[in-house]
């Protein structure tokens, strides 16, 4: 067979190691002026299959892939197949029930996809046992704030108070409860680990992270209708799939009839959090360390590009 | 729950409040990551002046977009609409790992870049692909190491696609045209695959000018937007181009005339389901592309039009599509019924409706669940659709049926590109329709609902549609997990 067509039957993972080894040079895939040859494009896949095999995957096992054409899905996708293990694309666009029934019905044990997915992947994780672990990648995350509707809680506390992920989940979530339901949303409920609903609206949602032993919990809370389309402009989605793109929701104006008023706000949010953790809360300001790393975050925030 | 504070103390701890209602997106992530920063440092310096618990409660006093770096932003339609656009650094502290989660990148620097493959055998599964059916929930589709060296193969015998190829990967590779008839193909093949993370119509044809593919391989949706961007821009297409392949949904002759005479490259239209690995029929590209027409089964594929006894009707007779080959799947995953409601013979059964001419050319008509049934006759949606779309201030066009009591009653949903009554339409249909095959309500919409492919996602317009993406209340109660 000459190198120049691969006219025999040869799988994808052969043909890769084929032209990795005949045209390791020869350009893969180009991604954003980046150019990743055969070679480098089968180095990648093997790492991948090193890495499953270390999270356990075995032959047979099904792994879900939940990414854009970036090349860490190509990598992934032959990583998988190396392994002999089953890959299981799914739409990036799919939401709540969705994912939920590809997880559940593939028995995936390990799920990849955009760290911007994590909240909802979080969300379907009490109800996947197969589900063994969770890899993100990209830089994908999207956040919208509007002055009407959005207002954001953020804890951030020493790694120590979290011991238990499960337990701070629970306890997070019936916090955020108890502010909706004091700002008058009586028909709220809280699903473990997910987001705060109304009916099957998402009203409040967070997530915890953690580095370097610091846990962070972000929340938002929707206090008004959330009009999304200028950010959708900005971001283009299609106009067909705009709906797909963000979860239903609805806020508290909504629910009510009325937003409630930042005081209020910070008034239920620090009774609430005072009571929930057992601690007193002072109203303060940020010291010199941290004024530091405020100005260079902000100065990142905004680089021109 | 083990909460330190529990455990430990008895004096209530004091936290720091920071509230700050009218700042900008940029506090969203700035305001916490400073404080995180500061517990950093504050390790190191062994500073007392850190607190051990923050609360931040923010808002904002403008409309604002917190994006990760990898996200695309139209910096130009943000200031139009006032959109405050901030990035969270790449990595950093401000962009944290979630818990229990692994991060992809520290995986990959852990893991050995020296693996032997697994040994395989052709019938081991490599794929389940999900397709949302016209009902009920996404199945699996089980495609094996085989089908996709069969696709390969026959894909290849039709577009010759060579070391030398550069395909434009804008179709979602989670996708089966994206995966097989992109990915696949371009990498079995040796070919270099362009990939376009997000699509609009702008990016895409950036990416093709920058790049200078020689196969570009999309949906009809892509070729509309193109073709429109072409004009208006006054260019066209690189010559490097050497062939475009379109296919998940039907491209009207019309815009396949325009595009190849603004382009100048010639397109051919295809068909295949994620049943076949996708493409299984294509107009060839060296002889005759008819018009309307999915083109002639690839090698490997064999494709007949039968009866609903599964016998197989006479040339230019309509009936259903049936495909054979090892290019089709083994069947749903844990799901023999639909498998076996599928098969006959041997032959996959796609639901889709069409016929064959004498030149051995297939033409698709209909899906089969989409045929209305009225007073006994049956109703093409897309012939309704087609004299539809033939009105100038229509747009897109979509006809379902719809129950009413013990009839179904046809119904049409239409986007404009200005006023129209609903009056007016129905005459419209009345001078090429027989009166039954006319709607009897038409409804005007901003958007039609669709697919990734482009395909109009009928289902969601039915009134008994339920939004997969809501997720309800369980009946056991608040907070509870199951």
């Amino acid at each position: 067979m000459s190198a120049e067509s691969n006219k025999k039957r040869l799988g994808l993972v052969q043909s890769i190691e084929r032209w990795a080894a005949s045209l390791p040079d020869s350009v893969a895939l180009r991604f954003e002026g980046e150019a990743i040859t055969y070679k480098e494009l089968n180095l990648r896949a093997n790492q991948v299959a090193n890495g499953l095999q270390g999270l356990g995957v075995e032959k047979g096992d099904r792994v879900a892939i939940m990414l854009p054409n970036i090349p860490e899905f190509v990598y992934v996708l032959v990583g998988t197949l190396k392994l002999g293990a089953v890959t299981v694309p799914f739409n990036t666009l799919y939401k709540g029930g969705e994912i939920l029934h590809i997880l559940k019905d593939s028995g995936a044990r390990v799920l990849i996809a955009l760290t911007n997915f994590a909240p909802m992947i979080n969300e379907t994780r009490p109800e996947l046992p197969a589900l063994k672990h969770v890899i993100l990648t990209g830089e994908r995350n999207l956040l919208f704030a509007h002055p009407e509707s959005t207002a954001f809680i953020q804890l951030v506390l020493p790694g120590d108070f979290i011991k238990d992920v499960d337990g701070a989940y629970e306890k997070m979530g019936h916090i955020l409860l108890k502010i909706m339901r004091e700002l008058g949303v009586k028909e709220a409920w809280y699903k473990h680990r997910g987001s705060i609903r109304v009916r099957g609206e998402k009203i409040a949602t967070f997530v915890i992270s953690e580095v370097e032993g610091i846990a962070l919990i972000n929340a938002v809370v929707f206090l008004g209708p959330l009009d999304t389309r200028d950010f959708l402009r900005v971001v283009w989605v299609p106009p067909e799939i705009r709906d797909k793109v963000v979860e239903p929701l609805t806020s508290v104006q909504q629910e009510t009839g009325k937003r409630p008023l930042w005081d209020q706000v910070k008034e239920t949010v620090v009774a609430a959090m005072e009571k929930g953790f057992q601690v007193e809360i002072k109203e303060g300001s940020m010291v010199r360390d941290e004024l530091f790393g405020y100005e260079k975050l902000r100065s990142l925030a905004y680089k021109p590009r | 729950m083990k909460w330190k504070i529990f455990s430990r103390k008895r004096r209530k701890e004091h936290w720091r409040l920071i509230f700050k209602p009218d700042g900008d997106v940029a506090d969203v992530m700035a305001l916490p990551g400073a404080v995180v920063e500061g517990h950093i440092a504050g390790r190191y310096l062994l500073a007392s002046s850190v607190t051990p618990g923050t609360v931040i409660i923010q808002g904002v006093g403008q409309k604002g977009i917190l994006a990760g770096v990898d996200v695309a932003v139209d910096h130009k339609a943000a200031s139009e609409h006032d959109v405050d656009v901030a990035y969270q650094p790449r990595g950093g502290r401000a962009s944290l790992r979630p818990a229990e989660t692994i991060n992809f990148e520290e995986m990959m620097l852990k893991a050995s870049e020296e693996f032997v493959s697994v040994s395989t055998t052709p019938k081991d599964l490599a794929c389940i692909l999900y397709t949302s059916g016209t009902t009920g929930r996404p199945k699996g589709v089980k495609l094996t190491i085989k089908n996709f060296l069969c696709e390969q193969q026959s894909a290849e015998q039709a577009l010759d696609v060579t070391p030398k190829d550069k395909i434009i990967g804008v179709l979602p590779f989670f996708h089966v045209f994206g995966l097989s008839n992109v990915l696949h193909l371009g990498l079995v093949h040796g070919a270099s695959i362009v990939l376009v993370p997000q699509y609009s119509p702008g990016i895409l044809l950036k990416i093709i000018m920058e790049s200078r593919p020689t196969l570009m391989i999309a949906i009809p949706t892509m070729f509309v937007h193109m073709l429109t961007l072409l004009k208006r821009k006054k260019v066209r297409l690189p010559d490097s181009i050497r062939l475009s392949v379109s296919g998940a949904a039907p491209l009207p002759k019309e815009m396949i005339d325009a595009f190849e005479q603004c382009s100048g490259c010639r397109v051919l239209e295809g068909y295949g389901l994620t049943e076949t690995v996708a493409a299984c029929c294509l107009n060839p590209p060296d002889g005759v592309c008819k018009a309307g027409s999915i083109g002639v089964p690839l090698p490997g594929f064999e494709m007949r039009i039968v009866d609903t006894d599964g016998k197989e009707l006479p040339l230019g007779e309509v009936g259903e599509i049936a495909v054979r080959g090892e290019g089709v799947t083994a069947g749903y995953y844990k799901l023999p019924q639909d498998t076996e409601e599928a098969f006959r013979d041997g032959w996959f059964f796609t639901g889709d409706i069409g016929y064959q001419d004498q030149d051995g050319y297939f033409f698709v008509t209909d899906r089969k669940k989409e045929i209305i049934i009225k007073g006994g006759l049956n109703i093409s949606p897309r012939e309704v659709e087609d004299v539809l779309l033939r009105h100038p201030v229509v747009k897109e066009a979509a006809v379902i049926g719809k129950r009413k009591g013990e009839r179904e009653e046809i119904v049409a949903f239409v986007t404009t590109r200005g006023a129209v009554s609903a009056k007016e339409l129905i005459s419209h249909c009345k001078q090429s329709l027989s009166n039954f095959k006319v709607p009897d309500a038409i409804c005007f919409m901003e958007t039609l609902p669709m697919s990734v492919t482009g395909k109009v996602l009928k289902k969601e317009l039915t009134d008994d549609y339920r939004d997969e993406r809501r997720i309800e209340q369980k009946e056991t109660g608040l907070g509870s997990v199951d």
